[in-house]
């Protein structure tokens, strides 16, 4: 929740700000204006949460608690390689929650939260449905079957060397041009 | 009336009773953790299961949630439900901590409680336990969310109960959190009720934090003397000091709550500055020479220039018996008073409400809550009379509307209408409210005096034209409404206030309504001091005859008039005037300082004593302990102390009543047994009112209620009540009234740390039509300029208050007793922007 806004939300905040006004003052608005501020922003920051309380005059608390009550809403931004790690029947019985921690402990974070550089995100899902290959990590679009405790590492280190190859070619790409 | 029967046992009871009630009735306890009498139902935890075996319902069921019906056979014992409520116990321990050792609630813990009795001594769950954050929720309540059970009692009382919205009830399933959106102090002054509902220790008090266990503490029944109301509370006592002060259930009065200025307000009774000993011209003696240099002095000074040399004045915090014992002393000697207001329109105004507050008219904080219709006149609740507050709210919440008529910036946890005019024309609104709502068969029926009032309502104004809609509306509610309260505040109002409430309360009693009149008074026991004050001096005559030479002597009992005079300079020379100044007070105030004679008092604590609210109704306080410095203050930290002595230290101090009868009596041989009762002989014989009053042990919990009505002939209302008048208005003019503010103005409650904590800054209130004309913004310093002296304050501006009235609180970090009078006029050119770090 206290992640700073990027300067693209903050010009989103504006939009949403216009967009308030197409709502009536109702506390049963609330629930639509905060999927149409999720729809914006892709999360709830707490500078929209209040925003919303002030336009619709009621106490940030409330906004909160309703916000908080359905799984629809998030409130961390989410990161550029989304890890999903499956705890469903077969992932559990195979461990799937030890390989929760070791992301967990790797990246800093909680389940459901973001890195501070917005790289990752933490999230639990129930099944992917490849139980055969259980356990099950998702980081982005790629599936990791055969989860283990060590691998967890490996799968990071790949992601930043893949982030510094394709940031060399890149480089070399533009200095060929020129 | 169903009948039912539970464990074997049959009762009848009310329709619409649950069960749980039933069985309370019968005193079967069924635990409970999320029902509670004043906040309902919810069948949140489902402790309270029980087996039903015949009737409409049957199986385990939440006694809570089942209305008692004919034929239901309950058994609280069947092994079904016992089994039930077991697994219950052990749900709701799953995440819990388990830190009873260092947890405030341990010893009146119901959680622990029910734990303990139902037999869920051992942990079987091996897995993680959830945790919560904490959150830093004020200087009053400590918070400690894992041990939450989730009884949802807290939001309840918070949101449903008494309106405020600040804390709630966040998250969903297992992580369900009750707190606020972010820390900070809890925007509610009915905060402190949370650690009282709280079945276990989410909620704790925190100024009594890590003190002691309940067992420890020394429980006494007690009375809130913060304000007028006389909430009922019970003191927990440890070591010669007041540790904790909670709620005490009371049918009539507060019910299950009270405010948190109540709660923290005790804490002048061990106040470090305290002054314990007596003294002459500032050095301390005996008590026994004290009395004895006063009663010689006030001998001579009587006997040489008359007894009306010397005067009295009295307090309106002072119990009922120092109060009499005053009373008789002044009678016995010749004495001039006892006075008990420094204000004298604020007198005017108790008087009469006293006067007029027939017992037809009288209502309870309760039959409040049951009103249909609430008309408020120059009542500030919040500021005024908390708990009033959440008496309006039940009314509220049950469909009730609320009118408020006046000048300040009202505000309340829900929705109300407000007629803001400034306080000169609150009268003629309040007539023409009357005017419009009275029918013409009633105005036929009148007595002639009463027609006469009547009539000479004018029939227009300015005023009233320009809030037509408004009053239009409030009149015709009013007239459609059965079971009406009239709460009148006798603060700000101007003098006709009180005797025009009653006027209209007792007209439309005349339509049929049912009507109720709600006074509040500044004082804990001003209602007393009413009764006892037939025909005094004013104070300002007292003044004036002391720089005149003709009263040589003062006697202050439990009153400081530098907390009251409107003008410092001129009563810091008159009292320097003074051949003799005695001074009686448990307060570290001012007045000590120019004492001549000290004689230190006890507190309602120590010396208990009898209190009248501002209904009327007398109530006692008990004896919570006897008296002397705390421990804590007395033994550098060390306990138990290192040094043994034979007597209490610190304890010489006597109750105001005692020093007033040992200054009556010729020699020093008083007892100190019996006086008491003494006085109280006195007062019964003197007063027919107080005739009634039952002996002490058989003193009913409620209290009893005397209300004057008529009997007291203060003065026939149609002298004054002719014609509403409005004082010239002029563009230039502004009213500036001082007012009370739930913290920070009250001396009792000043004195308390911890609410010193939840004061805000002093400000005065101005319109922004105002401010927009004098060129001033929110923020800015201006000074005050009046007849004796200038006040120098931060502006504060509001649209929710009168146009052309400034409010200045009467807030101890303000020097406001420069401004010559509570109530004054200034002219625009009086009031000066100044910037933040010039002097006044």
């Amino acid at each position: 929740m206290n992640q700073e806004l990027t300067t693209e939300e903050k010009a989103a905040l504006k939009s949403i700000a216009k967009n308030l006004e197409t709502f009536n003052k109702q506390r049963g608005n609330l629930i639509p204006i905060l999927q149409m501020v999720q729809e914006h922003l892709a999360y709830l920051p707490s500078e929209a949460l209040r925003m919303v309380a002030e336009y619709l005059e009621i106490n940030a608390c409330e906004v909160y608690g309703v916000a908080t009550f359905y799984n629809q809403f998030r409130f961390h931004p989410p990161g550029k390689h989304p890890v999903k790690v499956c705890l469903g029947t077969a992932c559990h019985v195979r461990a799937g929650d030890i390989i929760l921690e070791n992301f967990e402990r790797k990246l800093g974070i909680e389940d459901g939260e973001t890195t501070a550089d917005r790289e990752f995100s933490i999230e639990r899902v129930a099944c992917v449905g490849c139980c055969a290959l259980a356990p099950v990590a998702i980081i982005g679009e790629t599936v990791h079957g055969h989860m283990a405790p060590s691998k967890v590492e490996g799968l990071l280190m790949r992601i930043e060397i893949e982030k510094d190859i394709a940031k060399r070619e890149k480089e070399k790409s533009e200095s060929e041009q020129t | 009336m169903p009948k039912l029967i539970i464990d074997n046992q049959e009762i009848d009871v009310q329709p619409g009773t649950k069960v749980i009630d039933a069985a309370e009735q019968l005193g079967i306890m069924i635990p409970r953790f999320c029902y509670h009498p004043a906040l309902g139902s919810v069948g949140a935890c489902r402790v309270c299961a029980v087996k039903f075996l015949q009737g409409p319902f049957k199986g385990v069921q939440m006694s809570c949630m089942i209305d008692a019906k004919d034929g239901m056979v309950v058994s609280t014992t069947d092994e079904e439900a016992v089994d039930f409520r077991k697994y219950v116990i052990e749900w709701l321990m799953l995440h819990h901590p388990h830190d009873c050792p260092v947890c405030d609630e341990g010893g009146h813990c119901l959680l622990q409680d029910m734990t303990v009795a139902g037999g869920h001594g051992l942990r079987r769950y091996q897995g993680k336990k959830r945790t919560h954050h904490d959150q830093h929720l004020g200087p009053l309540v400590q918070h400690e969310m894992n041990r939450c059970i989730q009884c949802y009692r807290c939001s309840r009382f918070y949101q449903k109960f008494s309106g405020y919205r600040d804390l709630g009830v966040l998250q969903i399933g297992e992580r369900v959190y009750f707190g606020r959106y972010q820390a900070g102090t809890l925007e509610s002054p009915f905060s402190g009720n949370l650690i009282d509902i709280c079945p276990t220790g989410v909620y704790t008090d925190k100024p009594s934090r890590f003190i002691g266990r309940r067992w420890d503490y020394e429980r006494t029944p007690s009375l809130c003397i913060n304000c007028s109301l006389g909430c009922h509370t019970v003191v927990s006592t440890r070591y010669r000091e007041i540790v904790r002060q909670e709620a005490r259930f009371s049918e009539a009065v507060n019910g299950h709550f009270i405010c948190d200025r109540g709660r923290y307000g005790f804490f002048y009774a061990s106040q470090e500055k305290r002054p314990r000993y007596a003294q002459i011209n500032g050095n301390e003696v005996s008590w026994e020479k004290s009395i004895q240099t006063a009663r010689d002095q006030l001998n001579r000074i009587s006997q040489e220039s008359g007894p009306g040399a010397v005067a009295s004045v009295g307090s309106v915090r002072s119990s009922l018996e120092t109060q009499a014992a005053l009373s008789r002393l002044c009678q016995k000697k010749g004495w001039q008073g006892p006075v008990y207001w420094i204000d004298h329109g604020q007198e005017m105004n108790v008087k009469t409400a006293a006067a007029e507050l027939a017992d037809e008219l009288a209502v309870s904080l309760r039959d409040v809550e049951q009103a249909d219709y609430i008309l408020a006149v120059g009542a500030d609740p919040v500021n005024e009379a908390p708990m009033l507050v959440l008496a309006l709210r039940q009314a509220q919440r049950m469909g009730a509307k609320v009118c408020f008529l006046d000048p300040r910036p009202i505000g309340l946890p829900f929705s109300f209408q407000h007629i803001s005019v400034a306080p000169q024309a609150m009268d003629l609104i309040l007539a023409h409210l009357l005017k419009e709502t009275i029918d013409q068969d009633t105005i036929k029926g009148l007595e002639p005096h009463e027609k006469k009032i009547f009539d000479a309502i004018p029939n227009n104004s300015h005023l009233v034209s320009s809030n037509q809609k408004l009053l239009n509306a409030v009149a015709n509610d009013i007239r459609l409404s059965q079971r009406l309260v009239i709460v009148c505040g006798t603060d700000v109002v101007s003098e006709t206030i009180p005797e025009r409430a009653a006027y209209f309360a007792r007209l439309l009693a005349k339509m049929g309504k049912q009507v109720g009149l709600f006074y509040l008074l500044p004082g804990a026991n001003a209602f007393g001091a009413a009764l006892l004050s037939d025909d005094a001096p004013t104070f300002g005559r007292i003044l004036d005859e002391i720089e005149a030479g003709l009263v040589r002597a003062l006697v202050l009992v439990e009153n400081d008039p530098y907390g009251y005079y409107p003008d410092r300079p001129r009563l810091e020379r008159v009292l320097q005037q003074l051949d003799l100044l005695l001074v009686m007070d448990y307060l570290d105030v001012r007045t000590i300082q120019d004492a001549d004679v000290f004689l230190p008092t006890l507190t309602l604590y120590e010396a208990g004593g009898f209190f009248v609210n501002q209904e009327g109704r007398i109530q006692k306080a008990s004896i919570a302990y006897q008296g002397g410095h705390p421990i804590s203050q007395f033994s550098n930290g060390n306990h138990p102390p290192r040094s043994f002595r034979n007597q209490i230290p610190g304890k010489e101090a006597q109750p105001a009543w005692q020093a007033l009868i040992e200054l009556a009596n010729e020699n020093s041989a008083t007892p100190k047994q019996g006086v008491r009762a003494d006085i109280l002989a006195w007062l019964v014989k003197t007063h027919p009112l107080f005739s009634k009053l039952p002996p002490d042990n058989a003193f009913p919990s409620d209290g009893i209620r005397i209300n004057p009505g008529k009997d007291i002939h203060f003065r026939s209302a149609a002298d004054r009540l002719v014609v509403p008048t409005l004082a010239s208005e002029s563009a230039d003019q502004m009213e500036l009234i001082t007012v009370d503010w739930t913290f920070g103005t009250e001396e009792l409650s000043t004195r308390s740390p911890h609410l010193r904590k939840m004061e805000s800054k002093p400000c005065v209130f101005m319109h922004s039509n105002d401010a927009a004309q004098l060129d001033i913004s929110e923020g800015d310093k201006v000074a005050v300029r009046s007849d004796t002296g200038i006040v120098s304050i931060h502006v504060t501006i509001t649209d929710n208050m009168a146009p052309g009235v400034l409010i200045i609180p009467r807030h101890q970090r303000l020097d406001w007793q420069h401004l010559g009078a509570s109530k004054i006029t200034v002219s625009k050119d009086q009031i000066r922007k100044i910037r933040e770090e010039e002097p006044c």
